[in-house]
């Protein structure tokens, strides 16, 4: 597969079959990249390929990961025949996160833990639809395959959620004197500042607190809600989490790190009660005993994503969750089995929970989790 | 003016920076299309350091805007001076000029204070434009650097739009703590510094110390080879090598001296503990 530049009868041909192929590898590479192409040549870097070879990297590369890749397709477009070129996308960062953290504990029953080398797999078109149906698989069902494509997705996603939240300005009377327009007004007062302009004061940042449940019963979605944490984490500043299973423990310190695989190793290597039992309403008397203070105010909103099958006291629960309610602005429940068709939240814990709600919603697939963007702008 | 990248080698290394033929590839490249460059590379590799050269290079004038975040319009790319524009409100109160007049004279030129990005393209010569860690800057900001990047131009609400007398050099550099947009990735080009190989940062070392002996030098490269490749809290970048060898030759480079001077290299306790347990216990 893949060209070589000897299969075009020129040598502006063969640029722009080059260019194109780049852009079926997944590189970016508009009209205006081939323009520079042609330009690059002309200022007699080409037929110097080494040299040639920098300057269309400086080009068509944006990260440094995608600089590996590039470097074989020019070897194979323009060198010799025959090179197997791997598609940019499955080398990214996320494919090391699966082989690092395999066969750890945040792995339980994901199904993700054999490794075999996709390599030449072909490539996913990821069209609108192919999208859509990434985002609307449950997390249980999800192939490795679309696993990796979900993460790439979920951060580019998160990442518009971000800006199109902090994008939303509110107008306000108070804030910032705005020194420009003050003097703007007040000229025909001749200078004397009788009316003050004020600027328009950004509306606060959400402040989020996400008590994660990594009891056995969530297994299957315990990790990818995890990665979801952490893609949130890298886009909202504001953020803590903490898991609970049997005892309750903080992992935004873990989950903060920039590589994925990293953070999702410490969780690994931290979380010893992942997979036991629960005890949702011990643990959340924890938190309320422990850091609601500390955490919890009117901005907060708290999420708790958990399937809400307890086999603590009931009352506990509640009480519990009556107190969380009261410290911060809004309280959901997030819970992958209410995508299930046919659900109803009879289990005790559930039962005991649903009163103190604000919402109560589903997180077995990604589209689900995105609904959180309307929760937090009408907050 | 040269017409291949190698020439550009020898020019930039009589600066004193060491430079390899990717980067001089680069460098030319951005003066041909007239393309900002973005560097990215972990801190300490020497990327804030090429501008200058290219500063000195090609005798224009360098500005610098540091980013932060926070980082606003008015810090950037002008504010109007409020207390000029005050006093020329109290000195005209008795003149016969309309309010509109009095308007449009104090939100003029005269009472403009330029700052780096106004100021790299309004200069009458041609300038270096050094948007220092961007990464640091918000979104807002990035995206509002689109305008300037791609048209060499920057709209100013009272004054309208100013376009560039002459295209300034821009050269953006990031530390790579958050991912940029890919709009402001597609205007540039990009290249990543990475730390230099053994050879590399012991050219470099030489370059700084020009007394140095060659064997320490290549010691000192090469150990810091090996200290990169351990998990630190903050991996030495090339100026704590160069600290660190300056510290080894103000020791008179005895026995002890490496040892003793490894706080120039690493600047965490945690990290001097762990280069000590890995290198220095027998």
């Amino acid at each position: 597969m893949g060209q070589h530049y000897t299969q075009f009868s020129s040598f502006s041909e063969a640029f722009v079959g080059f260019v194109q192929e780049a852009r079926k590898r997944g590189f970016q590479s508009g009209i205006q990249c081939t323009k520079d192409t042609f330009e690059s040549a002309l200022f007699g870097l080409w037929p110097d390929k080494a040299l040639f070879e920098y300057a269309l990297s400086s080009l068509f590369c944006q990260e440094q990961e995608e600089r590996e890749v590039f470097k074989k397709l020019y070897t194979q477009f323009w060198k010799q025949k025959g090179t197997v070129i791997r598609d940019k996308r499955t080398n990214k960062n996320q494919k090391s996160i699966v082989t690092n953290s395999s066969n750890t504990a945040v792995m339980l029953g994901t199904g993700e833990t054999d490794e075999e080398e996709e390599g030449e797999e072909a490539k996913t078109t990821s069209g609108a639809n192919a999208k859509e149906t990434l985002k609307q698989t449950d997390f249980a069902y999800l192939t490795k395959h679309q696993s990796d494509l979900l993460d790439e997705l979920s951060e580019k996603l998160v990442r518009e959620m971000s800006q199109r939240l902090k994008r939303r300005k509110k107008k306000a009377n108070k804030g910032q004197i705005d020194l420009a327009n003050s003097i703007r007004i007040n000229i025909q007062n001749g200078g004397n500042m009788i009316k003050l302009a004020k600027k328009n004061k950004k509306k606060d940042k959400y402040r989020l607190m996400v008590l994660l449940d990594v009891s056995g019963s969530m297994d299957k979605y315990s990790f990818y809600l995890l990665k979801f944490l952490w893609t949130l984490r890298s886009n909202f500043k504001q953020i803590e989490v903490f898991t609970f299973s049997t005892k309750l423990m903080r992992i935004t310190d873990f989950i903060s790190d920039k590589n994925m695989a990293v953070a999702l190793a410490m969780v690994s290597h931290n979380a010893s009660h992942w997979s036991s039992g629960t005890k949702i309403g011990g643990c959340l008397k924890d938190f309320n005993d422990n850091y609601a203070k500390r955490y919890l105010n009117g901005k907060t909103m708290t999420i708790v994503l958990s399937d809400g099958l307890d086999t603590g006291e009931p009352a506990i629960l509640d009480t519990a969750m009556q107190q969380i309610k009261m410290r911060s602005k809004k309280l959901i429940w997030l819970n992958p089995l209410k995508g299930m068709q046919g659900y109803e939240p009879i289990q005790m814990g559930m039962k005991a929970a649903l009163p103190s709600l604000n919402h109560f919603g589903s997180a077995h697939n990604f589209e689900s989790l995105l609904t959180l963007e309307k929760l937090l702008n009408d907050a | 003016m040269v017409d291949n990248p190698r020439e550009l080698i020898p020019i930039i290394d009589n600066l004193g920076y060491v430079i390899d033929e990717e980067l001089a590839t680069v460098l030319f490249l951005m003066q041909k299309l007239e393309k900002p460059l973005l560097l990215e590379g972990n801190p300490g590799v020497g990327k804030t350091k090429v501008p200058y050269i290219l500063s000195n290079m090609l005798g224009y004038e360098l500005v610098r805007l540091q980013c932060y975040e926070g980082l606003d319009v008015n810090n950037a790319i002008y504010e109007w001076n409020y207390q000029k524009q005050l006093l020329a409100i109290k000195i005209s109160e008795s003149s016969s000029k309309s309010d509109k007049e009095k308007e449009e004279m104090i939100f003029g030129e005269d009472y403009l204070l330029k700052r780096p990005l106004l100021k790299a393209i309004s200069n009458n010569k041609r300038m270096i434009l050094l948007i220092d860690e961007i990464d640091r800057a918000d979104e807002e900001f990035e995206a509002f650097l689109l305008e300037l990047l791609s048209d060499f131009q920057i709209s100013i609400p009272e004054l309208g739009t100013i376009s560039a007398k002459h295209k300034p050099i821009v050269v953006l550099t990031s530390n790579r703590t958050r991912e940029l947009g890919d709009a402001l990735k597609r205007r540039c080009l990009y290249h990543w510094v990475d730390y230099p190989s053994p050879e590399k940062e012991m050219q470099i070392i030489k370059k700084h110390l020009p007394n140095i002996e060659a064997q320490l030098a290549e010691q000192i490269a090469t150990f810091v080879e090996k200290v990169r490749t351990l998990k630190l809290d903050k991996t030495p970048g090339i100026a704590e090598t160069i600290d660190w060898a300056r510290g080894i030759a103000a020791l008179h480079n005895d026995d002890a001296a490496m040892y003793n001077s490894l706080s120039c290299l690493l600047k965490s306790n945690n990290d001097i503990k762990v280069v000590k347990n890995e290198f220095f216990t027998k």
